[in-house]
């Protein structure tokens, strides 16, 4: 399956076998365009970074790219797992500070690897991906780096990276749509029967809505008499808030594809959330620290948890899975 | 003239106790609880490919069996915090005896056999006082409670019999009180050590670095020299911090990790543990894979499974099981599936000796 682009592959998907009902559906019509669509845009923030590399030139390019990201990032198994791709081009929550410390030496040590994109794969992940970039694009500290400064070529050997890890994703990930497609059959060593493969996606699923509602909404609310606006993901470039709502709609365009019968109350569910979000004014989660402000947040994240309840009821019924058994109740 | 017929009813009747052994109950050679598919729970016996040899009902769900070195006797324990566990006659499956935690006790779930088999080690909570504690049983006397040391720590949570007699505790340092479940009373403080033991007291205590007192060591794993001991960690994620230990008695613990990316990808967690020949896995069923390091704490591979947990020495292999029914054999690179089992594979995979 190597040699299929993608787009074969998509068509090829007519003659696939029987399969857990939902995962064609799943593979086909949410995550192979997720992938090519986060492929796309990594190209052309490399491509712009390598033509002007200055914050201004960049910045739009940054910010199509996270949102592309955004509709594959819950999707992190498989290709977004080898050579720990999902966390180097999203190091977040980084609770120890690696990428303002990583992205700091190796603009103080004017690091060499920028010059060659294998050498800078070799760097450590925090000073890599979309945050080290964010970093170097808003904060105060790198702000209006000049065209000739070493932080201009970071921009552009981050840039080149996360296009190379895009790429890297999308020749995977052809192999992964086979692998999900096949389950069961012989040969296949990574699904073992059909209820596998509707298991991975529908953990995917879940696995998503609890990132939203406990690290991305959850780690700025901190606690009632401690908030930590300061943990928003995202928040140098304004992205919080929107980093919330596209994946809310990437998790919804996945439950739709996934789910084999209607599933009402989980619709609600997502409508609910997508309206809450749409309707907070607070793009990077500043409110939380004051009463009326963090209960709007409070909400939201009321809504995500309900989504949750809701997808385990319908769609986990409905494919006949649960949550993992020993990840769930371990000991 | 003796006949083949009556010698033998003679030695029969000669025998005061009959003497089975596991090749009665079919030679399996692991051991595994598992939720099946209609929600009921029962204990299984594994031939080395996995296959089944028998299936037991239990009552509930369990968490680790300890088999008898000879005897085909599994000791089944409640989860924690139970107050019961069920000596399981492997041969017809019944309940050959209910050990009862003594009073202001509770297990926590796992157990060791010394002194050939004829004692049982179990790891119990003191609940007023909270210290672990170890108890003796006899089997001899129909698994009669006949002692107990100090654990030397808070919350022992797997106990493992080495040469000699010697006992390596894993204590996790975390504190509960079945009045509130499972909730973890002492975070902020908790002080895990792996404790070496005999049934006079514990006499080594080896701790981590105070920075690492969040690092709950729950599981263990030996080749009779180096102990290795399996990690959770108690803090916030996601964290780098290591999961798996090696330590040789005398000698300071060696911490393995992956890179960066893998450690992380474990969720600070590791369910079980495993050692082979020069080869030692740890599980996360959270992260979905097992991380095989060399005893010299070298990293040497990554192995993706979803909900995998059980984990037990298979030759110069491993061999995983996981919360899918699958049953995995794995190399130091690769993973191979033998079965997938109509039923969810519970934590622990228990080799037979």
């Amino acid at each position: 399956m190597k040699h299929l682009t993608l787009a074969s592959l998509i068509l090829s998907l007519g003659c696939a076998a029987p399969l857990s009902a939902g995962v064609p559906e799943a593979v086909q019509d949410h995550a192979l365009p997720a992938v090519q669509s986060f492929a796309v845009q990594a190209r052309a923030l490399a491509v712009n970074a390598a033509a002007d590399c200055t914050a201004a030139a960049v910045i739009p390019s940054y910010h199509n790219a996270f949102d592309a990201w955004l509709g594959l990032a819950h999707l992190g198994f498989g290709p977004l797992e080898t050579d720990g791709r999902a966390l180097t081009i999203a190091f977040w929550p980084d609770k120890r500070g690696m990428v303002a410390s990583t992205v700091a030496r190796l603009v103080a040590d004017q690091d060499a690897a920028v010059a060659d994109a294998g050498e800078f794969a070799q760097v450590s992940i925090a000073g890599r991906g979309l945050f080290a970039l964010e970093r170097l694009l808003f904060d105060p500290e790198y702000a209006g780096y000049g065209r000739e400064d070493y932080s201009c070529r970071l921009v552009a050997a981050i840039a080149g990276d996360l296009d190379q890890m895009a790429g890297a994703i999308a020749a995977d990930w052809s192999d992964e749509a086979a692998a999900l497609l096949s389950a069961g059959e012989e040969g296949n060593t990574r699904y073992l029967n059909d209820a596998e493969a509707a298991q991975r996606l529908y953990t995917a699923l879940l696995a998503g809505l609890e990132f939203v509602a406990d690290q991305r909404l959850g780690r700025p609310l901190g606690t009632f008499d401690r908030p930590r606006p300061e943990r928003a993901e995202a928040r140098r470039s304004d992205r919080s808030l929107r980093n919330v709502t596209l994946s809310i709609s990437a998790l919804s365009d996945l439950a739709q594809a996934l789910s084999t019968a209607p599933t009402p109350v989980t619709d609600q569910a997502f409508a609910d959330a997508l309206d809450e979000a749409r309707a907070l004014d607070d793009p990077i989660f500043d409110g939380v620290s004051d009463p009326s402000g963090r209960l709007r947040v409070e909400i939201l994240q009321q809504r995500v948890q309900a989504i949750r309840t809701a997808v385990s009821a319908e769609i986990g019924a409905q494919l006949g899975v649960g949550t993992g058994f020993n990840s769930a109740d371990g000991d | 003239m003796t006949t083949r017929r009556g010698f033998l009813a003679s030695l029969l009747a000669a025998s005061t106790m009959p003497r089975l052994s596991w090749a009665d109950a079919g030679n399996p050679a692991y051991l595994s609880a598992a939720r099946e598919g209609d929600g009921g729970y029962a204990l299984f016996g594994l031939s080395e490919t996995g296959a089944d040899v028998f299936r037991i009902p239990l009552p509930g769900r369990g968490h680790a069996a300890t088999a008898h070195p000879t005897a085909p006797e599994a000791v089944a324990f409640a989860r924690r915090p139970g107050t019961f566990a069920l000596v399981i006659d492997c041969v017809t499956g019944h309940v050959a005896h209910r050990l009862e935690s003594p009073s202001g006790r509770h297990f926590y779930g796992h157990g060791a056999f010394v002194a050939g088999g004829d004692i049982l080690c179990t790891t119990e909570n003191d609940i007023d006082s909270g210290e672990g504690r170890i108890g003796f049983w006899s089997r001899r006397e129909g698994y009669a409670r006949i002692g107990e040391i100090a654990s030397g720590g808070i919350g022992p949570h797997e106990i493992l019999a080495l040469p000699g007699d010697v006992l390596a505790v894993a204590n996790g340092g975390i504190r509960t009180h079945p009045s509130r479940g499972r909730d973890k009373l002492n975070i902020p403080e908790m002080r895990p050590n792996l404790a070496y033991a005999r049934v006079s007291g514990v006499e080594e205590v080896v701790e981590l670095d105070p920075d690492l007192h969040l690092a709950s060591i729950r599981h263990l794993a030996s080749d009779g020299t180096t102990v290795g001991f399996a990690m959770q960690w108690q803090g916030d994620l996601p964290d780098p911090a290591p999961l798996l230990g090696l330590h040789r008695r005398g000698s300071a613990p060696v911490l393995c990790s992956a890179d960066l990316a893998e450690q992380m990808a474990m969720q600070g967690y590791a369910g079980s543990i495993a050692m082979t020949g020069d080869l030692v896995g740890i599980t996360s069923p959270r992260g979905g894979r097992v991380h095989l390091f060399g005893l010299d704490g070298a990293f040497r591979a990554a192995l993706r499974r979803a909900d995998v947990c059980g984990l037990a020495s298979r030759g110069a292999a491993l061999l995983a099981t996981d919360g899918l029914g699958g049953v995995l054999s794995l190399a130091s690179d690769r993973m191979e599936p033998l079965r997938v089992a109509p039923r969810a594979w519970d934590n622990h995979l228990v080799r037979i000796v």
